[in-house]
């Protein structure tokens, strides 16, 4: 009974997928299966692993958010400024600055869905081009911040701890705390109590438009994060770094099967969705598919993925039909 | 029990929405481990006052005392740790989640800020079990019947501890024999001390169920009577303020020739094998218990949705309805059963609702003839005496029975051959139902073939020539209108012989 | 018929120009007068002349705001568009390379776009279940994919013969062609959204689906038409684009959707369906549309404009449902 449900769950086909991607790619090319290729690939991806965490929450609650890699843009350009103008030089102080600048970021994106009801697409629009222009601003009108002048702060993206990269170290902490928090807290569930019948939530005492807030606030810290990791990793900031990167995280989140309406998904399916994401531009050039097919790929998957889903429910509903007696 | 002998009692209640009184100067008393109902037409206030006594609601006026105590809730959670539950009229469930997190969300079982999965979900198989139900705590809410979610609605009340719990309008969507087994699960609440308030449009869950009875009318507290000691006719006096006589204006009408005729109809899963007639000037009603497949064999006839077998003919000549567009073209109108969700666009004034199907018919072009359209919407809406100040206020600002002679209006608007009304007094009042009655005699009269949908044994009895009666998908029987009795009907409509419920659970 | 009270009902309205000059309409005519004044005061070469010259550029992405207010009205999305013009306009070049007369390269980008829009249109109305955000983004994708297979390393594409696309930016007096077909396009979509029962229809989908398909109205269909629709005014957008620049990249279009449905919404279309209309819709555009020249004249950085437009669209949709929500608790 219990490996019936495990084995019927979108969460073991995806984890099929994955598995079959990584042995197809592996067989053609052994080349990709090592230790460093896979940490390379997770290192590379980090911003997108990361920030599907926070889109998770944000979808789960039936909303979207595409001011995440604006946010990403204007915290890591920040630290970028501040490092190359010799401001600071902490590696945790760049961290704690990018965080709170995202927190702040997500929080009022939060604020104007929860408490001015706006619909979350056209809020986190209009963040979008205000973070995204806030970026360029502080760059003084698009000034580069090169590995040079990043000081010691580079070191964090190939900075190894145990073995493996600080980055990853990151990564997987999130998605430690995420996997807990969703499953195990009050908070957590509140989320999907929220996502699946806001009505209901409101009534049984649940304060709705507080977990929108909180949401949208995590979504900002994790873009936060990821502004940190994406100067530490790329070793240079950038006032238009990531731009388009949100529509991957989504997409992410939708191919691990979160419900763009709300109240279904989970931290694995994210993970999982998440990491075919990267494998896709990893595999191609194995596969000798030139590189620039590589959105279309993608492109064509995320909806393959989405339609395919909808038939097998059509498929399923008939069958519970037929199956009814009469 | 000692200071009161009330566990809940509340004096002069006024509660004050925008421009209405929805509750002015009520009083209510509970007594211990009794099953108390709460009657009233729709907007009496009924449901107003349960959420204020749910604390969802504030009251600008008035004292709420628990055992004697005054209280004063400042929010949901607050009746709750006072032992106060809920059952809402609309399942309040989460779909994507288990039934344990159904029952507990809100005080789950927590250790160290840790949900304790399987003490949870043991707690929920409890209870549960406690009412017979038959499905299990992990299971997906969103895949159980809605007499199930009732269910676990009850086990997420009990498992706070509840000691007063609330039922609104319980049994609205449940069979007869998911009620039975409600009646059954309320008589054990009570044996265990329970008190349950009881919100019912139905007179038979009050005789089964509750001791007192309280009315509520226009927002006023009426009185409150033993249920022993009062007639029927006196309750529906005091819920109305006038009595009914003649509501079922039934005219004589000479049955003209056959208009529709469904042979063999079949949707998997839903229906099998319908086939019925109905003929001008005739009121063909259509009953069973909810989930028959009556609604659904009529949608199919509407177009609304595609049936898998069968034929359809028009006066004689086979139809093709592959879209609700085609069935109106052909004069098939429906007056479907969610006047809210599936009748009228609550926030269009009501001129435009009544024109909507017939824009196209006098527009220039192609472009909307609006002069036109608020002389016809006008004329519509008086022809039925709809209550309202002009044509352009919102659905949404008119009582039920009022929004119910807009989408009769919106019908009489085109050119119809076959009416079929699902469940057109659902919800509305009883001055309004009478009125329905009457505009549906009047159309029997002017020669249209009329089907009638509807769960009211009375409004069936009183208002068809023929009773079609299904079950679990089929057609169980038709009844004509000399022969038909309240019992013959609820024997057709029970399930004979098969017991078994279906691979639906 | 039954039991007449004789009761009368009011069917006089009330006067639609006093409900636009005292509803957003009358608001965003203000704001337009405003802009124009500080964009005077701004800048010294702001005149009629310098607008009516630099407005061509501009004036490609209200084409797509005209058929995005319908799909805004519907209560969907289409955020496909910007990928649509990048893929039709690099066909447009490539296709004007390759010696096609150029009436047959407009009707091909034409072409192009609308195939784009049916992609979406049939996926979306065969699998009505699927929400038009996750569609259209996969699509978003794809359409720019293809393009940037086409395009090849290079990533761009440049036009040989500009002939034709001169002829299309060309003026009457000082007054650009792309004008005058954008305010006749303008018109057309108006009354079509706001005085057709096609619209009507369209309203009655964007407030209430179920209730319009069980009054008659073809959904689907509808749905269908419009963003097929869509696809071709991306096409119409990617000509003019071309015509601007005589060429065509990886980055031709991007964000064009998000600036079409800041339009939109600015204009008081709002984006949960069912309400707003095409003059709101076309005020605002002009609005984004001076500002943008207005401080572009001045050299304000393109990131500064979009920060600006990011204020006034955040502020357009916040303000009403703060103040609804204060009258509110006023009334309390």
């Amino acid at each position: 009974m219990k490996l019936k449900k495990l084995t019927g769950s979108r969460e073991f086909l995806l984890f099929i997928i994955v598995i079959a991607m990584f042995a197809i790619v592996s067989i053609i090319n052994p080349a990709f299966f090592s230790f460093k290729a896979v940490t390379d690939m997770l290192r590379n991806n980090a911003v997108t692993l990361v920030m599907a965490l926070g889109m998770l929450g944000v979808m789960l609650v039936g909303g979207i958010d595409i001011s995440i890699t604006s946010t990403l843009a204007l915290s890591g350009m920040a630290i970028g400024m501040l490092l190359k103008y010799g401001h600071i030089q902490s590696t945790l102080l760049c961290f704690l600055i990018t965080m709170g600048i995202g927190t702040v970021c997500g929080a009022l994106v939060g604020l104007l869905i929860s408490r001015a009801g706006v619909p979350p697409i056209i809020a986190s629009m209009g963040f979008m081009y205000i973070y995204r222009a806030m970026g360029y601003l502080i760059s003084h009108g698009g000034e580069w911040a090169s590995a040079a002048a990043l000081g010691s702060f580079k070191n964090f993206g190939t900075d190894k701890l145990l073995g493996l990269s600080k980055v990853i170290w990151v990564i997987i902490a999130c998605y430690v705390i995420f996997f807990i928090v969703m499953k195990w807290t009050r908070i957590g569930r509140q989320v999907y109590a929220v996502g699946s019948n806001a009505e209901a939530a409101e009534v049984s005492g649940i304060k709705v438009k507080n977990i929108k807030l909180m949401v949208h606030t995590v979504m900002g810290l994790l873009a936060g994060l990821a502004g940190s990791l994406q100067v530490a990793v790329y070793a240079s900031a950038m006032p238009n770094m990531a731009q388009g990167g949100e529509m991957d995280v989504i997409a992410a989140c939708v191919i691990g099967g979160v419900s763009m309406s709300g109240g279904r998904g989970s931290v694995v399916g994210a993970l999982l969705g998440a990491l075919i994401m990267a494998m896709i531009p990893k595999a191609l050039p194995l596969l000798h598919i030139d590189a620039l097919w590589q959105n279309m790929i993608k492109g064509v998957m995320i909806l393959a993925v989405v339609v395919i889903n909808v038939i097998l429910q059509r498929i399923a509903n008939r069958n519970a039909l037929a199956r009814r007696e009469m | 029990m000692p200071e009161s002998q009330y566990v809940l009692e509340l004096k002069g209640i006024t509660k004050i929405f925008p421009g209405v009184k929805a509750l002015n100067r009520v009083q209510f008393q509970l007594r211990p481990g009794e099953v108390h109902a709460l009657m009233g037409e729709n907007g009496a206030g009924k449901s107003t006052f349960i959420k204020v006594i749910t604390g969802v609601h504030k009251a600008e006026e008035g004292e709420m005392y628990l055992y004697g105590q005054k209280v004063d809730f400042k929010g949901p959670r607050d009746a709750q740790a006072a032992g106060i539950a809920a059952v809402y009229q609309h399942a309040t469930s989460y779909p994507d989640l288990t039934v344990a997190e159904n029952i507990f969300m809100g005080h789950e079982i927590i250790k160290h800020g840790i949900i304790q999965w399987r003490a949870m979900n043991e707690e929920a198989n409890k209870l549960l079990k406690r009412m017979n139900a038959d499905f299990s705590a992990t299971a997906e809410m969103g895949t159980l019947s809605v007499a199930e979610q009732q269910i676990v609605e009850i086990a997420k009340a009990l498992s706070t501890n509840a000691k007063i719990i609330i039922l609104d309008e319980p049994t609205a969507s449940l069979t007869k024999r998911e009620s039975e087994e409600l009646y059954r699960i309320v008589d054990q609440l009570r044996e265990e001390g329970v008190s349950v308030i009881f919100i019912s449009h139905r007179f038979e869950d009050m005789y089964r169920l509750a001791s007192r009875v309280t009315v509520f009318r226009d927002s006023q507290y009426i009185g409150t009577y033993n249920v022993d000691e009062i007639t029927n006719a006196d309750l529906i006096k005091a819920m109305v303020g006038r009595e009914i006589s003649d509501l079922f204006p039934k005219p004589e009408v000479k049955i003209g020739k056959e208009m529709l005729k469904v042979e063999g109809l079949s949707r998997t899963g839903f229906f099998k094998d319908a086939s019925f007639t109905v003929h001008a000037g005739e009121i063909l009603g259509f009953t069973g218990l909810v989930g028959a497949g009556r609604t659904e064999v009529i949608e199919s006839v509407c177009g609304i949705t595609k049936p898998d077998a069968g034929r359809v003919y028009l006066e004689g000549k086979e139809i093709h309805v592959r879209k609700p567009k085609d069935a109106m073209d052909l004069g098939i109108v429906l007056l479907p059963e969610d006047r809210q969700k599936e009748g009228l666009l609550m926030s269009w004034g009501l001129g435009r609702n009544v024109t909507l199907p017939i824009m196209g018919k006098y527009a220039k072009g192609g472009l909307n003839d609006e002069k036109k359209e608020r002389e016809i919407s006008k004329q519509l809406l008086e022809d039925v005496d709809t209550k309202a100040v002009d044509i352009f206020q919102p659905a949404s600002s008119l009582s039920g029975g009022n929004q119910q002679k807009v989408v009769v209006a919106k019908a009489l608007g085109q050119e119809m051959k076959v009416v079929i009304m699902d469940e057109p007094t659902k919800g509305v009042d009883v001055g309004a139902k009478a009125e329905i009655y009457s505009i549906m005699g009047d159309l029997a009269k002017q020669g249209y073939a009329i089907i009638l949908i509807s769960s009211e044994m009375p409004e069936i009895l009183g208002m068809a020539d023929r009773i079609v009666v299904m079950c679990n998908g089929r057609i169980t029987g038709v009844l004509d209108r000399g022969e038909a009795t309240q019992e013959k009907i609820l024997d057709l409509a029970m399930e004979k012989g098969s017991t078994t419920k279906g691979g639906a659970a | 018929m039954a039991g007449k009270s004789g009761r009368s009902i009011n069917n006089i309205p009330e006067s639609p120009i006093k409900k636009l000059i005292f509803g957003w309409e009358g608001i965003l005519i203000l704001v337009f007068v405003g802009v124009n004044i500080f964009c005077k005061w701004f800048s010294e070469y702001y005149n009629m002349f310098n607008l009516l010259r630099q407005m061509p550029v501009y004036l490609a992405e209200v084409f797509l705001m005209l058929v995005m207010a319908f799909i805004l009205v519907m209560g969907e999305i289409d955020i496909s568009v910007g990928s649509t013009v990048c893929l039709a306009a690099t066909l447009a070049c490539i296709i004007s390379n390759a010696g096609a007369p150029f009436p047959l390269v407009i009707l091909a980008t034409l072409a192009v776009g609308t195939c784009c829009g049916l992609v979406n249109a049939f996926i979306l109305t065969r699998f009505p279940e699927l929400p038009p955000m996750i569609v259209t983004l996969s699509t978003q994708i794809i359409f720019r994919g293809i393009a940037e297979i086409v395009l090849g390393s290079g990533g761009s594409v440049s036009v040989a013969n500009t002939a034709g696309f001169k002829a299309i930016s060309g003026k009457i007096g000082s007054v650009p062609y792309i004008l005058f077909l954008v305010v006749l396009l303008a018109v057309v979509a108006g009354i079509i959204l706001g005085r057709s029962t096609f619209g009507r229809k369209v309203y009655a989908i964007g407030t209430n689906r179920l209730a319009a398909r069980y009054s008659g109205v073809a959904v689907e269909k509808i749905r269908f038409i419009i963003y097929t629709l869509m696809g071709t005014a991306a096409g119409l957008c990617a000509l003019f684009m071309v015509a601007s620049s005589y060429g065509a990249n990886t980055t031709t279009g991007t964000g064009f959707e998000m600036d079409a449905i800041a339009m939109a919404v600015f204009g008081g279309i709002s984006s949960t369906g069912g309400k707003g209309n095409m003059i709101g819709g076309f005020i605002s555009a002009f609005i984004i549309v001076c500002l943008r020249i207005g401080l572009g004249q001045r050299n304000v950085n393109g990131q500064v404009i979009l920060l600006i437009i990011g204020v006034l669209l955040i502020a357009a949709v916040a303000l009403p449902n703060i103040f609804g929500s204060l009258r509110k608790a006023v009334k309390k």
